[in-house]
């Protein structure tokens, strides 16, 4: 159980930490000329992990199934 | 919500109508999301107003930070640290209100009016809806970490603390969107 | 209190309390900000949404929420109320999805009854050239009015349809989310107050569509009738997602996608449409109150000073159109989708034969839902849009012809050879079909920019509408009425009248639709309150106004009908129509809980005609030889 809750919460902070690096170079790539598809592109690597790790939108589909 | 006269399997037959509505009420409040972008590039077109970078780039780490704490909210009830949870669903609401603070109390007070043509509607307006589900997602924390408190929750049954953390979690991923359309995207002017 | 008792009342005296403590709190809070203390527009929009918040509490749709805020568990109540009489339960929250659906039915029939009273009442004006019963201004308003209750009316027949017939045929017990629902109907009546109030502060002279920058000028009766648009969404947008949920959740055991009931489809694809498209009406008359309270310039092409200086680019209208029509071309599906769904769920029972194509039925409704999102522009051939859009738009319309067209292929085949009775909802059915071809055969000439640019705007497409939701909602509305009164009273209608109402309605509609097509032709535009002498259609116009009187007096019979017999009408068998559908398999009226024990579908839905065919094996217990 508590081996369990660990991994989760690291799990859970290394999305956390992809997310931040990936703003970081958002705002990186803001500087250059032609920024509008690579920032389109992060977004959606963004809003990826956040649907998948942080909203679960997997139970959706695995129906029944709880969220651990 | 914590409905304890029936069984978990019911529990989870209910919860998975409740997770498919849920979700169902996201895409509906994409659209909407959506269309404030399109208004955003029919408006703004590539360029875009000066903003304050560094305020920008504060409150977005800011709601990032609370979406963090708000899936550790949600990993640690679903561990039984009711503790560890109660503490985080704080920490996201507080940072959440950094977040309000940060847009209302700096974004707005910069040289961009409301009034000033497209600049100014399309900014208020993205900033003010998302602003205004940021209000919805914090009472909504509250209302959970006020049954939290009450003991309501349990690693089983807490569809509660997962629709709030979903919630929270959505207004993130609008803000995914809203920060390059706003800030990154087009030539300030 | 015994008028208290009844939710609707406590609703009415909540949004009347909110609706003052939201002038206040306005009135107040300018008077804090050292600002002058009354201004009626900003305390008129708070004074609607807390008014809506009060009848919403008043009438006891957020009771069981606001007690799950406080962690406390509410167990669901089924059955009428044990302490007032039942017919009380229509007045009130209830959960039961078929009070519910009578409800929406009802409601809904209100409203279409006064949207078309104030359609006779500019009708009559314009039977004569020359204003000379009310003035322009009247006029305006009048139309604007005529066409939002009636969507709301449209929108309200078309939830009555969904939320009474999906869990029956389903094999549901109730709906997946009975407050929800509740919500999602009670919601409609503040909207629905609030746009009817809009007469009592101004009108406006925008029409329906609200386009600024004319609404942001117009009187504040525009802004209350963005805001009630706003609520009805509400309802629209929980009703689908609640309408969704249902339908993929809780189907009974053996019934694949492909074994559902085909109205059943055509409530899914509608569905999609309203849960996602709603939010863009709402969004872009959202954008107009901010515009018209806040200055904020989303469609003015005029900027202020400070606004040049900081080198903001200049509003622009045709964004509110694009955001308005994605929703509101859609829109038009929802309100047809439904009744076309009627049309293939009636018409095998009556002509005792097997829907022809019913997979085919059932992927074009979809398929009009998804091509339905990507034609909204063919609204604005004339309105200044960037020309480059013209053609894909055109192309994308002529496309929403191939599954209607389908759906047209597939009635005739169903008919073809089959033994037909002719009782009034069959009646209703075939004349929806007839309606319906007018409506669709004058459609791709709007679609097509080269003719759409000489007949937008004029009366050939208030024409080619009017035909569209005559034959896509209210003809198999009426059908659809008919064909379940039994089921949901327990007793007969008066089938003399109910053919009456028929012959009256169907060439009255007739000759108002082809008018309407005629005069638009020789040059009547829409939405003005006067016309040219000159242009000889004045005889034309006679015609139009004396067939809506006809259309008014036809509905006038059937609410006569259905209100009489509901009380006095012969008790009606279990299935009067030898019906394969799963709700004609148990007792007349529908008992509380509909279905005593589950049943399992065991074959195709519309076997008709064929031996030795089931669709739905019932427990014994539950057969409707019992009910008898």
């Amino acid at each position: 159980m508590e081996k369990k809750k660990s991994s989760a919460l690291r799990q859970s902070f290394n999305v956390f930490l992809g997310l931040a690096v990936l703003t970081a170079v958002e705002y990186g790539v803001s500087f250059i000329e032609f920024p509008t598809v690579a920032l389109f592109i992060i977004g959606l690597f963004k809003a990826g992990l956040i649907l998948n790790y942080f909203m679960h939108v997997g139970l959706l589909w695995s129906d029944g199934g709880k969220h651990k | 919500m914590s409905a304890s006269a029936i069984s978990q399997a019911e529990y989870e037959q209910q919860e998975s109508a409740n997770r498919l509505g849920l979700w169902l009420f996201f895409a509906s409040e994409a659209f909407m999301f959506a269309g404030l972008l399109v208004a955003r590039f029919y408006l703004w077109g590539d360029t875009r107003p000066h903003l304050d970078q560094a305020v920008a780039l504060i409150i977005t780490a800011v709601l990032l930070l609370s979406s963090y704490s708000m899936n550790r909210a949600e990993v640690m009830i679903a561990h039984d640290d009711r503790k560890g949870f109660l503490n985080s669903l704080l920490i996201t609401a507080a940072l959440g209100v950094v977040f309000l603070i940060g847009v209302i109390g700096f974004e707005w007070q910069g040289h961009i009016r409301p009034t000033d043509g497209a600049f100014g509607a399309v900014l208020y307006g993205m900033t003010g809806m998302h602003a205004l589900h940021v209000v919805s997602g914090i009472v909504f924390i509250f209302i959970v970490w006020n049954n939290g408190r009450k003991g309501h929750y349990s690693a089983d049954r807490h569809w509660g603390v997962h629709a709030c953390a979903v919630w929270w979690h959505y207004i993130d991923l609008v803000w995914v969107f809203f920060y390059p359309a706003l800030y990154l995207i087009g030539t300030a002017q | 209190m015994v008028i208290f008792s009844l939710g609707i009342i406590r609703g009415i005296v909540g949004q009347i309390v909110g609706t003052a403590v939201g002038l206040i709190l306005v009135t107040l809070i300018r008077l804090l900000m050292g600002l002058p203390a009354w201004k009626a527009e900003p305390a008129m929009i708070i004074g609607a949404l807390i008014g809506a918040v009060g009848f919403m509490i008043g009438v006891g749709a957020l009771s069981d929420w606001f007690k799950w805020m406080g962690g406390k568990e509410t167990p669901m109540h089924h059955g009428p109320p044990t302490d007032k009489p039942a017919w009380t339960r229509y007045f009130s929250v209830d959960y039961n999805h078929k009070v519910i659906g009578v409800q929406y039915a009802v409601t809904g029939i209100l409203l279409v009854l006064v949207a078309g009273s104030l359609a006779l009442i500019f009708r009559t004006e314009l039977a004569q050239t020359g204003l000379q019963y009310i003035e322009a201004a009247t006029f305006n308003t009048l139309f604007g009015m005529h066409g939002i209750v009636m969507i709301a009316g449209i929108l309200l027949g078309v939830g009555g349809m969904i939320n009474y017939l999906v869990p029956l045929m389903i094999g549901a017990s109730d709906m997946a989310f009975p407050r929800l629902n509740a919500f999602g109907f009670w919601i409609n009546v503040p909207g629905a107050i609030l746009v009817i109030s809009a007469l009592f502060m101004g009108g406006w002279d925008t029409g329906w569509t609200g386009y600024p920058p004319l609404s942001v000028l117009a009187p504040m009766g525009v802004q209350a009738f963005m805001l009630g648009v706003y609520l009805v969404g509400i309802s629209s947008i929980v009703g689908s997602a609640n309408t969704l949920v249902t339908v993929a959740k809780m189907r009974a055991p053996g019934m694949s996608w492909f074994r559902m009931p085909i109205f059943v489809w055509a409530a899914v694809a509608t569905s999609i449409i309203q849960l996602t498209a709603t939010q863009l009406i709402g969004l872009s008359f959202l954008m107009v109150t901010v515009e018209r309270v806040l200055g904020m310039g989303f469609f003015n092409p005029v900027l202020t000073a400070h606004a040049i200086e900081v080198g903001s680019p200049p509003g622009n209208v045709v964004l509110f159109q694009h955001l308005f029509w994605f929703y509101s071309h859609p829109a038009v599906y929802v309100f047809i989708l439904p009744g076309l769904g009627i049309i293939s769920e009636l018409l095998p029972v009556f002509a005792r034969k097997p829907l022809f194509g019913y997979k085919w039925i059932a992927l074009s409704s979809l398929a009009i839902a998804l091509v339905g999102f990507l034609v909204w522009a063919h609204h604005m051939f004339t309105a200044g849009m960037e020309p480059f859009l013209r053609i894909p738009f055109q192309f994308a319309t002529m496309l929403v012809a191939v599954p209607t067209g389908v759906k047209f292929f597939s009635w005739v085949g169903t008919i073809w050879r089959g033994k037909l009775e002719f009782p009034t909802p069959m009646l209703f059915v075939l004349g929806a079909i007839s309606v319906f071809l007018i409506g669709g055969l004058t459609g791709p000439p709007n679609g097509t920019v080269t003719t759409d640019l000489y007949l937008h705007d004029t009366y050939w497409i208030v024409g080619h509408f009017h035909a569209t939701m005559f034959g896509g909602f209210i003809f198999p509305f009426f059908a659809a009425l008919y064909y379940w009164f039994p089921k949901a009273t327990g007793r007969m209608y008066n089938e003399r009248l109910g053919k009456l109402h028929f012959w009256l309605i169907l060439p009255g509609f007739w000759v108002q639709s082809l008018g309407q097509i005629a005069v638009g032709l020789l040059g009547m535009r829409r939405r003005i309150a006067d016309y040219d002498p000159a242009l000889g259609i004045q005889n034309g116009h006679v015609w139009i106004t004396v067939a809506g009187y006809v259309i008014g007096l036809s509905v006038l019979v059937m609410i006569y009908n259905l209100a009489w017999s509901a009380r006095k009408g012969p008790v009606a068998a279990a299935n009067p129509w030898r019906s394969r559908s799963p709700e004609f398999q148990i007792p007349s009226p529908i008992p509380e809980h509909s279905y005593a024990e589950a049943f399992v579908i065991t074959g195709e839905p519309y076997d008709y005609g064929l031996p030795g065919a089931t669709y739905v094996a019932m427990n014994p217990s539950a057969a409707p030889a019992a009910a008898d």
